[in-house]
């Protein structure tokens, strides 16, 4: 049965896979082919909202989007889910269990791990019902400065009954960071993944792959860096990141960094290819503006850059502006790699069927310090492409326009006021390209309780950014 | 009046938005101003609550306050000229401070304009 079937419940049930080749069921798919293709339509997304940074007086939520073209309340934030505390600045979430635990027997993809950014605090979520989301539990700041770590950014599953997510910073703010690990089962702390830092001094996001034993991790820069704002002068003090580090899977040791120097400076999204018999994939470096290629080769790992941006000159400001890639993605068949600009104002399509040599196929303007398009069926552009999300047949690119609380308020000022928004195009993956839809517009500016940001998305039923296949 | 712990007194401190409003508070001693306006129910912006992030900061126009731990959100220049955290700042006489998320903005401008 696919979910397609099921509109009242597209969270994928047990019952779903009882054929999986193994003879055991879980919560995912068998290949990234078996997800693109079997899925169906996401009917509803998760999106976070956010009132850090605002005079709005509230807490963040986990909101509900209807996606679905055939319901009367399509394109409208259905429900919103409030945080027992204010601050947290809601950012990246993941989900308990994902492809990569597609054979453990008894997993469900029923529970949401939505972590605050600035507060440390982390909560579980009860998604069994995608339209009647909970809280379940709440591991306070205190729990997790125990572990002398903070700043909880990228959620994975791994296999093993294990969640990890990567903390940007020290119970100080400071540096460097680690991984936290909580149990799959009563959501509480193990304590840290890693066995051995080795020479990660800064931390961001990450990706891994079972089948090659190598996790990839990206650098941002410490905590108390970069929550007040960026500055040019710590960039120049040597405080954001340039590297990536290539780490053993199984033995959780630190092996290899990977140093780019000025062509990748701030390198922030990881995403290696689904296929999991492949051992590359990209890293966007946003403030260089580079996208860059990693790859395995006679059993090292080496780098390459394979789009090069250029920055340009804005009649009002005084320097040339960079592009900022602030989010990437690639699609569940590993054909086109997608990104955010989020200080011009596009979000690009590249064909990567040769993986070396990135082809750009399309791009749609919408909103930022360039575009021509200001405006979306009414609604005034707040903000710029920046958090994508993919369907699971490559078909539909929904994206949201606000960073981060402190660098909304310094580039996209009219966000903290008005809150921000998230946007559509559709995608031809068959034609290469896409076209803005002008129809589909879900102004966060009109939440209940007031305007709030919104930031990533998450399909009920898995994400080509966060599943990973063994 | 002295404080339980410490000596410290209780101060008068008047908060004001960048729109006009103003809010007074009583902020008892070795209490910050955070938890203050929240137990008085006047909505402050924060996140951390450790002095790490800065989503507090106000901008001191006269008083003294002491931070309860070290600020690191901010530089020596934003100290320099009165910006304070909120979230860890504890009076140590009567102030008068301006609030709202828009001061936390002035920390950082926009480097390329």
């Amino acid at each position: 049965m696919s979910d397609a079937e099921t509109p009242d419940s597209d969270t994928h049930s047990h019952a779903d896979h009882a054929d999986h080749e193994h003879g055991v069921s879980g919560p995912g798919y068998t290949t990234p082919a078996a997800m693109r293709t079997e899925s169906g339509r996401e009917q509803t997304a998760f999106v976070m909202g956010l009132r850090v940074g605002m005079d709005v007086d509230g807490p963040d939520f986990v909101g509900v989007v209807d996606v679905d073209p055939d319901s009367p309340t399509y394109a409208e934030l259905i429900d919103t889910v409030e945080m027992p505390n204010k601050g947290d600045e809601l950012h990246h979430f993941g989900w308990n269990a994902c492809s990569s635990s597609c054979h453990a027997e008894g997993m469900a993809r029923d529970h949401l791990i939505v972590p605050g950014q600035r507060s440390s605090r982390i909560h579980i979520l009860d998604a069994s019902d995608p339209r009647e989301l909970s809280i379940e539990k709440v591991i306070e700041p205190e729990e997790v400065f125990e572990h002398d770590l903070s700043a909880p950014h990228t959620v994975h599953c791994v296999p093993g009954g294990k969640i990890v997510i990567s903390m940007l910073g020290n119970s100080d703010g400071e540096l460097p960071g680690g991984f936290l690990q909580l149990d799959q089962e009563d959501f509480s702390i193990d304590g840290h993944w890693e066995t051995d830092l080795g020479e990660m001094e800064m931390n961001y996001d990450y990706w891994y792959q079972p089948r090659h034993n190598v996790m990839i991790s990206s650098e941002w820069a410490a905590p108390k860096t970069y929550y007040p704002g960026f500055d040019l002068d710590d960039v120049e003090a040597g405080k954001y990141g340039d590297s990536i580090h290539i780490w053993n899977w199984e033995t959780r040791e630190h092996e290899a960094t990977l140093t780019f120097g000025e062509e990748g400076l701030i390198p922030l999204e990881v995403r290696m290819s689904h296929n999991p018999e492949e051992t590359q994939g990209y890293v966007g470096a946003a403030l260089s503006s580079n996208v860059i290629r990693f790859f395995e080769e006679e059993g090292g790992w080496d780098w390459e850059v394979v789009i090069d941006l250029d920055s340009r000159d804005h009649p009002d400001w005084d320097m040339p502006v960079p592009p900022l890639i602030t989010d990437l993605l690639v699609s569940l068949d590993d054909q086109y790699l997608f990104f955010a600009n989020w200080l011009h104002g596009d979000v690009r399509m590249y064909d990567v069927s040769d993986s070396a040599n990135p082809r750009l196929v399309d791009r749609v303007w919408a909103g930022g310090n360039f575009g021509d398009r200001q405006e979306v069926a009414g609604h005034e552009i707040h903000g710029a492409p920046q958090m994508l999300q993919l369907s699971r047949d490559g078909k539909r690119l929904y994206w949201t326009t606000s960073l981060f609380s402190s660098w909304d308020n310094q580039f996209y000022p009219e966000i903290g006021e008005h809150g921000s928004l998230m946007l559509k195009a559709d995608v031809y993956p068959d034609e290469g390209r896409m076209e803005l839809d002008e129809e589909f517009v879900v102004d966060f500016g009109d939440a209940p309780g007031g305007p709030a940001r919104a930031h990533e998305i998450r399909w009920p039923g898995g994400d080509c950014t966060s599943d990973v296949w063994q | 009046m002295l404080g339980q712990d410490g000596g410290g007194e209780t101060h008068a401190v008047s908060l004001r938005w960048r729109d006009g409003r103003e809010e007074s508070l009583s902020v008892g001693p070795d209490e910050t101003v955070v938890d203050a306006a929240g137990a008085a129910g006047v909505g402050l912006p924060y996140g951390c609550l450790y002095g790490a992030c800065g989503t507090c900061t106000g901008k001191l126009l006269s008083g003294d306050v002491e931070h309860a731990a070290e600020p690191r959100a901010l530089k020596p220049r934003h100290r320099d000229v009165g910006y304070v955290l909120l979230c860890l700042a504890e009076p140590r006489s009567a102030c008068r401070i301006e609030v709202g998320a828009r001061v936390q903005a002035d920390l950082v401008p926009n480097p390329w304009k």
